[in-house]
């Protein structure tokens, strides 16, 4: 682990993603205790303020205070794309599970029902659940989580089959595995790297849906702090406060590239074939518990960067 | 071909009985009472009532959903529950903005997308090859609501640095003035196809820079082409499916642009439609626009398929394998 984020800390991309999702995380953090201005504070004498010291990015159509408003949001997308990423990443592993079913009946109708369902745009399955919901953060995720997972399902497909018919797992069968564990055991280790990257960008593809659904109205309902609301109270006055639209703007691009280069850079640090650093302390790891001849944590983890290496190989 | 053919149909006509059931499903069982909704708060049980019968919610779910799809498959999409009118009628004029909208906006992305990302493949100096790199991951990563805000505050009649085109309203005579239309339409289309088009970029990079290191084009280099002839000739041709299918995938994610841009330009199309019809919880419009946005999205990923298909020369003549994607 310590060596992957290194790795990654090497990179100018990397560099750059990782510090702009700590600062989101902690600015994150804070709001929930703190920000400069209580949110809820208004002040009808004050609105549309230019910078100043007391309002560091100004001030909104109802005196609110721009950055505090966009400290808060930060809490609320990163709530959102954890739970987008979660529910894709568990939805797309049950569907790969059922793809690479050794039952094909099974495998056979949810591969059918990934490729009818994946030309179905986010935001339709959105506007569907909005009707009934109304506005609402379960909106965003849900169709986030949804749409995603079948993507996820699609690109990691190839490379769990492979890892399905290799010889490891055949052998793990016939010693009386059950397909569950081999699932988890050899075909989640095998996947990990195009899973991050996968994960990585849906993460920032749910920070910009939030924007776009939000901005529709059927996003996080008004009231909830959030980017897409910032971005949204500003386009009415655009001609006249152009300024307030640059901000949240920035945030949710700064974040959105954190988050692709995020999964590039993690991609090329997990996989021991692009990364001689790992390669070299996964070789040195295995002889120290070879020599030790104990499985700890850290054997553990260099069985599951071997299986990583392999299935890339393989698939080479 | 043939074979494939039906099976893609068959695949195609599923996955539009699916949806339509989903959403016809997720419009009644969810919780939350339309018929109630609509009604407004207080509203005594009797309008209520009345409601739910014009809309038809008190018929057994097997026969709202067969009305509806008869209806759907004959043409006629229902009555809009708040202005009584025929839903085809006005589906059939905003289609005649988003359908050219979403077009144009492919148009920019792929004249943007495609020649963009071949020179950033080609690109020998690594300060171009991580300029453009960077290039396509931040343009991707633009909010379809900004990238629209911006060009408004560049070039809108008006109010815009540069004062050029007109970024609010479609004219009402519409397409009998193509002029006058058209220009309405390039700023949406623009704000949506710069970030289709940075994705297609990335995706046409990767996609020749593979084609660059395969052999193939070195082949082309020996038979006395220049670099750039034998990667456009061969490898562009040779990377030309997947491109097609990356495409088709983009395409998916265009209709946020669309939609957005469409509130954001107040252009009177369908997605501007849509919107209204769910915050108004207008039930009847609301499921036939869905399942016609939705056929419309079924079809281009058809469409895909199909041409994908047809150009990939692996396919040429050859039985029917899989493809892993």
């Amino acid at each position: 682990m310590r060596v992957v984020l290194s790795s990654m800390w090497r990179t100018a991309s990397g560099r750059y993603s990782m510090t702009v999702l700590a600062i989101w995380i902690l600015v994150s953090l804070i709001s929930r205790f703190w920000t400069p201005v209580p949110i809820w504070t208004t002040d009808g004498y004050r609105i549309w303020q230019a910078p100043s010291r007391a309002h560091l990015l100004g001030t909104d159509g109802t005196g609110a205070d721009i950055l505090s408003w966009l400290m808060a949001g930060s809490a609320t997308n990163l709530a959102i794309s954890l739970l987008a990423v979660l529910l894709s990443g568990v939805l797309g592993l049950l569907l790969v599970m059922a793809m690479v079913s050794r039952r094909s009946g099974v495998s056979q109708t949810v591969v059918v029902l990934v490729d009818a369902l994946i030309s179905l745009p986010t935001v339709l399955l959105a506007l569907i659940l909005a009707v009934p919901l109304g506005p609402s953060i379960a909106v965003v995720v849900v169709a986030c989580g949804f749409g995603y997972g079948l993507n996820l399902a699609r690109i990691v497909r190839p490379q769990a089959l492979l890892a399905a018919e290799s010889d490891y797992v055949q052998s793990a069968r016939h010693s009386g595995v059950g397909s569950f564990r081999i699932f988890l055991t050899h075909l989640v280790p095998n996947v990990i790297p195009v899973l991050c990257v996968q994960l990585s960008m849906s993460a920032g593809t749910s920070v910009l849906a939030e924007a776009g659904l939000t901005y529709l109205g059927v996003g996080v309902p008004s009231g909830l702090p959030s980017w897409g609301h910032s971005l949204t109270t500003s386009v009415k006055f655009i001609n006249v406060f152009p300024l307030t639209v640059l901000w949240p703007g920035l945030a949710v691009t700064m974040v959105v590239v954190a988050l692709n280069l995020f999964g590039d850079a993690l991609r090329d640090a997990i996989d021991p074939v692009t990364n001689p650093r790992l390669r070299a302390a996964v070789a040195a790891a295995g002889r120290s518990t070879l020599q030790s001849g104990q499985s700890d944590d850290s054997g553990h983890h260099v069985e599951n960067a071997i299986h990583t290496g392999e299935g890339d190989q393989s698939c080479r | 071909m043939a074979k494939f053919l039906v099976r893609r149909l068959v695949l195609f006509i599923l996955a539009l009985m699916g949806i339509s059931l989903l959403i016809f499903l997720a419009l009644r069982i969810l919780p939350g009472d339309v018929a109630a909704v609509m009604a407004g708060l207080d509203a005594p049980p009797a309008r209520v009532d009345r409601l739910r019968r014009q809309m038809g919610l008190d018929r057994s779910y097997p026969r709202q959903y067969l009305d509806w799809i008869s209806g759907f498959l004959q043409g006629d999409l229902g009555r809009s529950i708040l202005t009584n009118r025929p839903i085809a009628s006005q589906v059939g004029v905003r289609a005649q903005i988003t359908f050219p909208l979403i077009l144009l906006g492919l148009g920019v992305a792929l004249l943007l997308g495609i020649p963009l990302g071949c020179a950033a493949a080609l690109a020998r100096s690594p300060r171009m090859q991580s300029f453009s790199h960077m290039a396509a991951i931040v343009g991707g990563s633009v909010p379809a609501l900004w990238s629209g805000l911006l060009l408004i505050m560049l070039f809108a009649k008006g109010s815009g640095l540069i004062g050029l085109l007109p970024s609010q309203g479609f004219p009402a005579f519409g397409w009998a003035q193509p002029g006058q239309a058209l220009s309405a339409l390039i700023l949406p289309a623009l704000s949506t196809g710069i970030i289709v088009g940075a994705g297609i970029m990335r995706y046409t990079r990767s996609l020749l820079g593979d084609m660059l290191s395969s052999g193939y084009v070195d082949m082309g280099m020996a038979c006395g082409m220049t670099r750039t002839q034998a990667a456009l000739r061969i490898g562009l041709r040779l990377a030309s499916p997947q491109l097609v299918s990356v495409i088709g995938l983009t395409m998916a994610e265009m209709i946020t642009g669309v939609m957005v841009s469409e509130n954001l330009f107040a252009l009177p199309g369908l997605g501007s439609m849509l919107i209204t019809d769910v915050g108004n919880r207008d039930l009847p419009a609301v499921q036939s626009e869905l399942l016609l946005l939705a056929a419309f999205f079924l079809f281009l990923g058809l469409l895909v398929d199909v041409i994908h298909r047809l150009i990939d020369p692996r396919f040429r003549g050859a039985a029917r394998q899989e493809v892993a994607a």
